[in-house]
């Protein structure tokens, strides 16, 4: 539904539309009429299922998963290979439609064995009051006490001629039937399972016979029948598999449930909002998501207070949530700001179900990082998640960090009350996050630790700390900047050999100055900057951990037998602010300059952490140039001295000469960067490169330490966690990584 | 059977004697829910030869090596008990003198095995309580086989034995033999099985589901308290699913959904009604929760069903198995979900024996296996009327429709070579 009618004062001047799906859309089309003065405008039901479906399938990465003996498996979908494929929606009866295209589908079957049929026959077996309880009750059942099974009509043995298990079911609730018992005799835990086991396989079989009737590869679940209940879908998977012999597989949507809603939000596209659709939708993870409910949204309330209150309320347990959704005004979250919500079944609880869903945040302008070797294969992430001692080793971290995180996040928007009342907000909603996702780590698709750091920025800026280290990085970057003309006469002193070697030291002992890490935030304590910087690049033993600057220095430098390579372009992927910036990977940029190269820095769009932006980086470069021709030259030609540089007007201009120096954002706000997501600007800066440059833990080794590149690669971090440095290199803290990787 | 040189006797037209009481082959089927009995009682008298005695006496003159027939009347009897009462087919079994079955006189030594062909999971499962108290060892037939042996028998051999059934008209189909194959066998007993028939020894099973007769019974009984299947069934006549069920009129504010041609009065979902009202189970009809539960059972097993014909190219789907026991509400329901489903492309069949198709298969097991010389070829089918209701004499019901459902006998004649 469109929000923007809701601020209206009063109900109403009667022009109020919505758009609504579903059988009750014609029939509550009066009520709504009356009480609300809202029109329904009525979308046609499969039209929306589809629009739904489609959208999803599409739009959102990981929205498809299988789900087997409890185990969720992502699969992902080649858009221009999505169709045909049967769609199966599990509402309260079951439609199960061919889709063939956008807007292009027949409903071709159905059943009216469907979730209905479970909760209807379930609350009068069992006296459950809700779907959830029902279901709740299924898992701990054990359905052989009501159900015949093969085992029991043949003694125990199976009928393996026709490939039948003794425990194969036989007959549903069969033994209920000869057996002297009544209904109250039976645990309602058992009959439960049989119920959801009875219809499961059923609609598992059903429209596996559709699937095959129509010769389609895919079968898609979704509805409320499945609601991410780990053993519907399992009983939905077995029964394809075995009817199939394994030659189908049930797949399931994460945003299961809201295909009707969201197919019926997609129609206001229709009337002229067609072109958003070719952007991509990035799911992200704001607090007020998970708490939408129904189908239809509330109000987004414009007061952060409210929020913080509704927040407060919510996490007391127990608590049924009626409340209006809260949403960030427009442009706070997100980078598109443009946000299409989800929307969540009636029944609001606080429990970890309710964190399904994240707020799909429209992104105008990410694309694909055209320079990755293999795009398809990709996988941004390091470390696997999944791995749950992994998972639960940075829940540690990040909880630990959390009480630092807030005060410093308290302390950037002037420590007072609202602040503190934010910062305990924010505490509370990330905490509820990452409790949901140590009980379900797939919870809002696969999860890597990027998703986790994300989450965590994500959930500042949804209390608006918009950027917590903002004093921080400034007096760093003054501290560093002030030093950084007697490091570049130091560099220009030495030959080039041993500079080289220098500067790369120079940005591995800098890259220790990471407010991430835990260690680091301890030496911070101990020294000044510089200090630390120069203590740290004399600890620079060679070899490091992983060391291939001689590779890189023979690609540079040339050798007996190869001559220079000349870059055309490169790609510096920069991490912190302050030491690691200035007196890291500026001066190697500068170097690269010298050599002719054009030098690109790219920095995220939003703040996380320490993490330079793009928008502070034109005055850091600045700031440098006035100390630095090489930097002058290079960053008036890359226009990035328009304002800054006016008293330098009366130099010489070289800018004709110097290769340009130019700074784009990267389309992220986290510490860790997935190249299949980022910004149109970044890509097409992309186009002329030859060399990528990627410095720091989050980028090139939390993320993209195995991604390959159609390009010369260059992976620059020091490792300032033990955990990882074990589990990556072999190694220890402080170890240092310099992998160079020659064009794919 | 060609093999044998077997002629094909006419049933001439007489009045029959009095039966006596003798039961020769028999064979059974014993399920999950119910174990149903064929068995030939000959009549002594009515051979068309000058034998006067029955054919067990007969078949010693087999021994003189030439090859004469015989025709024998006698009746091929129909009846079930419930699995849960073994006890009583024990009992009646005993009482029908089988001991003296399978003996090729009367002399043989009592250690010899009296064996009776046996199909159904029950042959397994009970087996030694077989040979424990009737001394008969149970011999295997597998159950699809049979079904399939029984099935073709009865649409070869027997008249009007096929039929459709819609809005309450019975029509008889006549089939052509040479143009039976391939059907769909649908039997619908405790679960239900869906068999490819290709030819007379020739099928597979190619599905089935666990939702059958069984979950009718037990869902059933856990909803209305009925104390039988029958009873269940009767009560599902008075019942409206309206009550229950939610239609797509419900969604649709009494709208149909008319773009994917599904009418106000289609049912949407199954007991979906029973979410929303606040109701108890007592608050409800035992009437409507039985109907309910018969539409949604019945319209399932037409789908599945269909949709499985028509994933082999099958014209014909024939439905047997207890659960329909020529009950007109359930044979309604599936003819109107393949209907539904096929849109009027296909059509269900049902058949008269329909709860006899495994054992009357094991039945005719006998031949292949040449435990006799008996061989045997029905000829016709005379009255079917059901008023032999078997005589277990303790609370067994004989159900008060004209068709053979749970017992009965087909009069016929079996030709026996000597």
């Amino acid at each position: 539904m469109d929000s923007q009618h809701w601020q209206s004062e009063g109900p109403n001047t009667g022009n109020t539309v919505i758009k609504a799906t579903g059988g009750g859309a014609h029939k509550y089309a009066d009520l709504f009429k009356e009480r609300l003065g809202i029109s329904i405008e009525k979308e046609d039901e499969m039209d929306c299922l589809v629009a739904g479906a489609n959208f999803l399938l599409k739009a959102i990465r990981h929205e498809a998963f299988t789900h087997m003996e409890g185990q969720k498996g992502f699969v992902q979908i080649d858009q221009n290979d999505l169709f045909p494929y049967l769609l199966v929606n599990i509402g309260s009866g079951v439609s199960i439609i061919k889709v063939d295209g956008d807007g292009q589908f027949e409903r071709v079957s159905g059943t009216n064995v469907g979730g209905g049929t479970y909760w209807g026959l379930g609350r009068l077996l069992t006296k459950c009051k809700s779907f959830d309880e029902l279901l709740e009750l299924s898992q701990r059942g054990d359905n052989r006490t009501i159900d015949m099974l093969v085992g029991d009509i043949y003694g125990g043995m199976d009928y393996s001629k026709i490939g039948l298990s003794a425990s194969t079911i036989a007959s549903s609730f069969g033994k209920a039937i000869s057996e002297n018992k009544e209904l109250e005799d039976y645990r309602p835990e058992d009959i439960s399972l049989s119920l959801l086991r009875m219809i499961s396989y059923n609609i598992g079989q059903i429209s596996y016979l559709n699937a095959l009737r129509f010769g389609l590869k895919r079968i898609f679940f979704g509805g409320f029948f499945i609601r991410g209940h780990a053993y519907t879908m399992d009983t939905i998977s077995f029964a394809v598999q075995f009817w199939s012999k394994g030659q189908a597989q049930a797949m399931f949507l994460r945003h299961e449930g809201f295909l009707g809603a969201l197919g019926a939000f997609m129609s206001y596209e229709k009337h002229g909002l067609d072109d958003l659709m070719v952007h991509q939708l990035v799911e992200r993870f704001p607090m007020g998501a998970p708490y939408i409910g129904g189908n239809v949204r509330g109000p987004p309330l414009g007061d952060l207070n409210e929020k913080i209150s509704w927040m407060e309320k919510f996490v007391m347990k127990g608590t049924e949530i009626t409340a209006p959704v809260p949403m960030s005004p427009p442009g706070t979250t997100g980078l598109g700001g443009f946000e299409v919500p989800s929307s969540k079944g009636d029944a609001l609880r606080p429990d970890a179900s309710n964190l399904n869903v994240g707020v799909l945040h429209l992104v105008p302008s990410l694309e694909v990082f055209p320079l990755l070797a293999d795009p398809k294969t990709y996988e941004p992430n390091t470390i696997d998640l999944s791995d749950h001692g992994e998972l639960e080793y940075w829940f540690t971290v990040l909880s630990e960090h959390m009480p630092g995180l807030v005060d410093r996040a308290v302390a950037s928007e002037g420590g007072t009350d609202d602040a503190k009342r934010r910062g305990d907000a924010f505490a509370r909603a990330f905490s509820a996050h990452l409790t949901r996702l140590m009980e379900e780590p797939a919870a809002y698709g696969k999860l890597g630790l990027a998703n986790l750091l994300e989450l965590r920025e994500e959930c500042l800026r949804e209390f608006h700390f918009l950027d917590a280290y903002r004093s921080i990085k400034q007096r760093e970057n003054e501290a560093s900047l002030a030093v950084l003309p007697d490091l570049l006469l130091e560099l220009d002193s030495m030959d080039e050999e041993t500079r080289l070697l220098t500067l790369i030291e120079g940005v591995l002992a800098a890259n220790i100055f990471d407010w991430g890490s835990r260690a680091c935030v301890d030496l911070y304590h101990k020294g000044t900057i510089i200090e630390i910087y120069r203590m740290s690049r004399n600890k620079m033993q060679r070899p490091w951990r992983v060391d291939d600057f001689d590779i890189f220095k023979e690609r540079m430098l040339g050798s007996a037998e190869k001559k220079p390579h000349s870059y055309k372009r490169a790609l510096l992927f920069v991490d912190n602010s302050g030491a690691d910036i200035v007196l890291g990977m500026l001066p190697l940029a500068r170097e690269l300059l010298r050599r002719g190269t054009e030098v690109v820095l790219v920095a995220n769009s939003l703040p996380a952490l320490n993490d330079v932006t793009a928008l502070e980086l034109p005055d850091i470069v600045a700031e440098a140039a006035k100390h630095c021709d090489i930097l002058r030259g290079a960053a008036e030609a890359g226009c990035l001295l328009v304002d800054a540089m006016i008293n330098i007007q009366d130099s010489p201009r070289e800018s004709s000469l110097s290769v340009p120096l130019m700074v784009v954002e990267n389309g992220c706000g986290s510490p860790c960067i997935d190249l299949r997501q980022v910004s149109s600007e970044l890509a097409a800066a992309a186009k002329d490169a030859d060399l990528i440059i990627l410095e720091g833990m989050g980028r090139a080794l939390h993320t993209n330490f195995n991604a390959k590149f159609k390009c010369d690669a260059l992976k620059l971090a020091m490792v300032k966690n033990q955990r990882l440095a074990a589990k990556l290199i072999n190694g220890n803290l402080y170890d240092c990584v310099c992998r160079f990787e020659a064009a794919n | 059977m060609e093999g044998n040189g077997i002629q094909v006797a006419k049933l001439e037209e007489k009045k029959l004697k009095q039966y006596e009481d003798e039961v020769s082959h028999l064979a059974l089927d014993i399920g999950g829910s119910l174990i149903k009995v064929v068995y030939f009682s000959s009549s002594s008298c009515c051979s068309s030869d000058d034998e006067q005695h029955g054919f067990l006496k007969d078949g010693i003159d087999a021994s003189s090596g030439n090859l004469n027939y015989r025709v024998l009347t006698g009746r091929l009897h129909f009846l079930k008990f419930e699995t849960s009462k073994i006890s009583e087919c024990i009992k009646f079994l005993s009482s029908k003198r089988l001991q003296h079955y399978g003996h090729q006189d009367g002399e043989a030594p009592a250690s010899e095995k009296r064996i009776v062909k046996a199909t159904g999971g029950g042959a397994f499962k009970f087996a030694d309580l077989f040979k424990e108290k009737l001394g008969i060892v149970l011999d295997k037939v597998d159950e699809m086989r049979s079904l399939v042996a029984g099935a073709n028998f009865l649409l070869k051999a027997v008249q009007h034995e096929a039929f459709t059934y819609m809005d309450g008209q019975k029509e008889y189909v006549q089939i052509d033999h040479r143009d039976l194959y391939p059907y769909l066998l649908v039997n619908i007993g405790s679960g239900v099985s869906m068999i490819k028939v290709d030819g007379d020894n020739e099928f597979q099973r190619i599905s089935g589901t666990s939702v059958g007769g069984g979950t009718f019974g037990g869902l059933g009984k856990l909803l209305t308290k009925c104390k039988s299947f029958d009873e269940l069934l009767e009560l599902s006549r008075q019942g409206n699913n309206r009550v229950i069920d939610m239609l797509v009129g419900d969604i649709y504010g009494g709208m149909d959904y008319s773009k994917i041609g599904l009418s106000s009065t289609a049912i949407a979902s199954s007991f979906g009604k029973a979410i929303s009202e606040n109701k108890e189970l007592e608050d409800y009809r035992a009437e409507d929760i039985a109907r309910s539960l018969l539409r949604m059972i019945s319209n399932n097993i037409g789908q599945i069903a269909y949709l499985n014909a028509l994933r082999f190219g099958l014209k014909r789907i024939f439905f047997g198995g207890f659960f329909i026991r020529g009950h007109a509400y359930t044979m309604d329901t599936i003819s109107v979900a393949v209907n539904f489903w096929s849109k009027g492309e296909a059509k269900a069949l049902f058949l008269h024996h329909e709860g006899f198709l495994g054992a009357l298969g094991a039945f005719l097991s006998y031949e292949k296996n040449a435990f006799t010389d008996f061989t045997h070829q029905f000829m016709e089918q005379h009255s079917s009327k059901s008023e032999s209701s078997c005589s277990t004499g303790n609370g067994f019901e004989s159900l008060t429709c004209d068709d053979v459902k749970d017992s009965g006998f087909i009069e016929c004649r079996v030709q026996v070579r000597n």
